[in-house]
């Protein structure tokens, strides 16, 4: 499967691998956002939200422009798409697993009464 | 992160190197035990990786004892393995085993412990699955693993469609 190894997911995984980063995205969710409106509820220096942003660029999470001396961020959500579809495989292998559980207890239901009816 | 599908399968990440597994399932505890913990059950839920058949299953759910379980594939006998040893078991309650995959080369896929705990919910039974991987990398790797077998049960899904 080609997303097993995909560079770009290791990117999205580590950059949320964060809580500040985390945090950040739940911002930036309700629209854009400068750097210190970001930095501000994480109580965070302006150098250390740069660096984290910087995390998140790097992981296409976050588009950044520039006006003046302003640096706004944007969320990009394609990446956190593809993530989401790659958890989602997990739950797939795991519920179809538990389908087959669902039939094979149903079967062995129907065995136990079959041998209960019998004398 | 913490998600439940509509059939109630609920997964969470409570650690760094853990997944939590919850389902119900309409049996007595009993039954679910038996499915879970015996060889014959457990090839007909346990579905195998794309291209594989499951060939030996071994289960002795007992503290010390074996879990043993290969597959094959057109090239190789085995090409996969699974090999683990029941640490603590409460028959009904629950079961603590360790697990190491292995390619047929030696080289291992991964290890981790699984914990199985059974509770009664009425009349169905609840069952929880804590997988506990000695890395975050370890667990997100057993991640990228489910997805190739969840597209296989999709295929397979497909096929049947296509009958």
């Amino acid at each position: 499967m080609v997303l097993d190894r995909s560079p770009r997911l290791d990117l999205v995984f580590h950059a949320l691998a964060h809580p500040a980063r985390r945090a950040m995205i739940r911002q930036l969710s309700g629209g854009e956002r400068n750097l210190s409106e970001l930095a501000a509820p994480l109580k965070m220096t302006f150098p250390a939200a740069t660096k984290h942003v910087r995390v998140l660029e790097h992981a296409r999470l976050v588009r950044r422009r520039v006006a003046g001396r302003q640096h706004f961020c944007r969320l990009e959500a394609a990446p956190l798409k593809e993530a989401t579809l790659w958890t989602d495989s997990f739950r797939q292998h795991w519920e179809a697993r538990f389908a087959a559980f669902d039939t094979l207890l149903d079967e062995m239901k129907s065995e136990e009464h079959a041998r209960v009816r019998r004398p | 992160m913490s998600s439940t599908s509509p059939q109630g399968l609920r997964i969470s990440t409570p650690t760094d190197t853990t997944h939590v597994l919850t389902r119900a399932f309409n049996a007595p505890r009993r039954l679910v035990w038996e499915a879970t913990f015996t060889p014959d059950k457990m090839r007909r839920w346990m579905l195998p990786p794309p291209g594989l058949t499951m060939t030996t299953c071994e289960c002795d759910a007992r503290v010390g004892g074996k879990l043993s379980i290969a597959w094959k594939n057109d090239e190789a006998d085995p090409v996969m393995t699974l090999r683990g040893e029941f640490t603590e078991v409460v028959l009904l309650e629950h079961a603590v085993h360790t697990e190491t995959m292995a390619l047929a080369s030696g080289q291992t896929l991964g290890s981790q412990v699984e914990k199985h705990a059974f509770a009664d919910q009425g009349a169905a039974t609840i069952m929880t699955i804590t997988q506990t991987y000695n890395s975050k990398e370890d667990r997100d790797g057993a991640l990228a693993s489910g997805m190739d077998e969840g597209m296989e049960a999709c295929y397979q899904q497909l096929d049947a469609l296509l009958k």
